[in-house]
């Protein structure tokens, strides 16, 4: 039975060995990282209480007083735009970006990543300048775009 | 574990055999086919296939063996859907460790198997992951989430593997045995499609996050019979 042992004990390692790969706990879709700096210091955050959405939706951030959101960016299109409410003045940004989809895993399946990050057109009301930092969004852990207000 | 304990029977029954007449072995070459695959096929619209094994047997209780098949199945994902369509051959060795009595010729065999496949993955639809948007405190897709009937098919994909075999086979007839295995195999190497994943390999069957798969079937198979020995 010696024999048996080993070989059961080898087929039970080898069941162990199939882990299901369930829960998609990659990183998917970014989203657009917006960064809120002052004019004057322009290497410091400044916080800004704002409503932000996105034109004919539901606001992401109500009364919200961050140093920066996240905002998501539609794959299926080639542009959106954004209000941003600050203490009742409104501003708005057409972001104009590429996408592009890419397998990540089994559980995630695809996820898109935007490329050619540029504006289209912006208003200047309570913003006073708009830099992109970075046109590659790939992952969340940067500011893409600063608004200096 | 049943098995474990029918032999565990049978080599206490093997003390009073010493005297008796030795019985001759059938070696042959034995075909058959699994029948398994042939009834998921019938069953389920998401896949076809067939496997044809065969074994030859060298010594009395060793045989050369191997597995020959195509599969063309549909695997139906959260948020995408592909269709892996190839062949397969695999060769090995199966070992009986079956102590028979008298003239019977059942097995419960180890073995291993060296595998290839070649196929081809196409990628039918999918959805493009994004993670829902908290409003209120509810958490929901911001916009209509991205479909795409991409049908994009990558062909010359290859993959070979080694497989740790068990199984047992009965003869029910004079030389018609019914069998069933499992196999227990790791990827050595596999090409890749770009901007996709071999996550069904036909002979190797769904691969594992650790690369290892696992594979049954259940086989009717009949030897045909060379020579006495």
């Amino acid at each position: 039975m010696k024999k048996y042992r080993l070989v059961f004990l080898l087929l039970l390692s080898l069941l162990s060995a199939c882990e299901n790969d369930d829960f998609c706990t990659e990183d998917t879709t970014p989203r657009l990282i917006i960064g809120f700096y002052d004019l004057e210091n322009p290497e410091e955050f400044k916080k800004a209480p704002l409503i932000v959405w996105a034109e004919k939706m539901d606001s992401i951030y109500q009364e919200a007083s961050l140093d920066s959101i996240a905002l998501p960016l539609n794959p299926d299109s080639r542009n959106i735009t954004y209000k941003f409410s600050h203490s009742k003045e409104v501003d708005q940004i057409n972001f104009t970006y590429e996408s592009e989809d890419v397998f990540v895993s089994e559980s995630c399946g695809f996820k898109a990543i935007f490329t050619n990050l540029g504006i289209e057109s912006s208003t200047n009301i309570w913003i006073e300048s708009i830099d992109i930092n970075n046109s590659f969004i790939e992952n969340e852990n940067q500011v893409h775009v600063k608004i200096f207000h | 574990m049943a098995f474990f304990s029918i032999t565990a029977v049978a080599q206490q029954k093997n003390v009073s055999q010493k005297d008796s007449i030795i019985y001759q072995k059938n070696y042959g070459l034995r075909l058959g086919v699994d029948m398994s695959k042939l009834l998921i096929g019938a069953t389920d619209d998401h896949f076809s296939g067939y496997e044809l094994v065969g074994d030859y047997r060298i010594q009395k209780d060793l045989y050369i063996a191997g597995e020959i098949g195509f599969i063309e199945k549909t695997s139906d994902e959260d948020n995408y859907n592909f269709t892996t369509k190839g062949s397969y051959i695999t060769v090995g060795f199966n070992k009986n460790t079956f102590q028979n009595w008298l003239e019977m010729d059942n097995e419960i065999y180890y073995g291993a198997r060296y595998g290839f496949s070649s196929f081809s993955q196409k990628v039918n639809t999918y959805t493009v992951f994004q993670k829902g948007t908290e409003i209120e405190g509810v958490s929901s897709a911001y916009f209509e989430p991205k479909t795409v009937d991409l049908n994009r098919t990558y062909t010359n994909l290859s993959a070979h593997w080694i497989s740790f075999v068990l199984g047992l086979k009965v003869e029910t007839f004079n030389n018609l045995f019914l069998g069933a295995s499992v196999n227990f195999s790791k990827l050595i190497g596999a090409t890749e499609p770009n901007n996709f994943k071999n996550l069904y390999i036909p002979g190797f069957n769904k691969v594992y996050v650790t690369n290892s798969g696992v594979s049954f079937n259940y086989t009717l198979s009949y030897r045909i019979p060379l020579y006495k020995k």
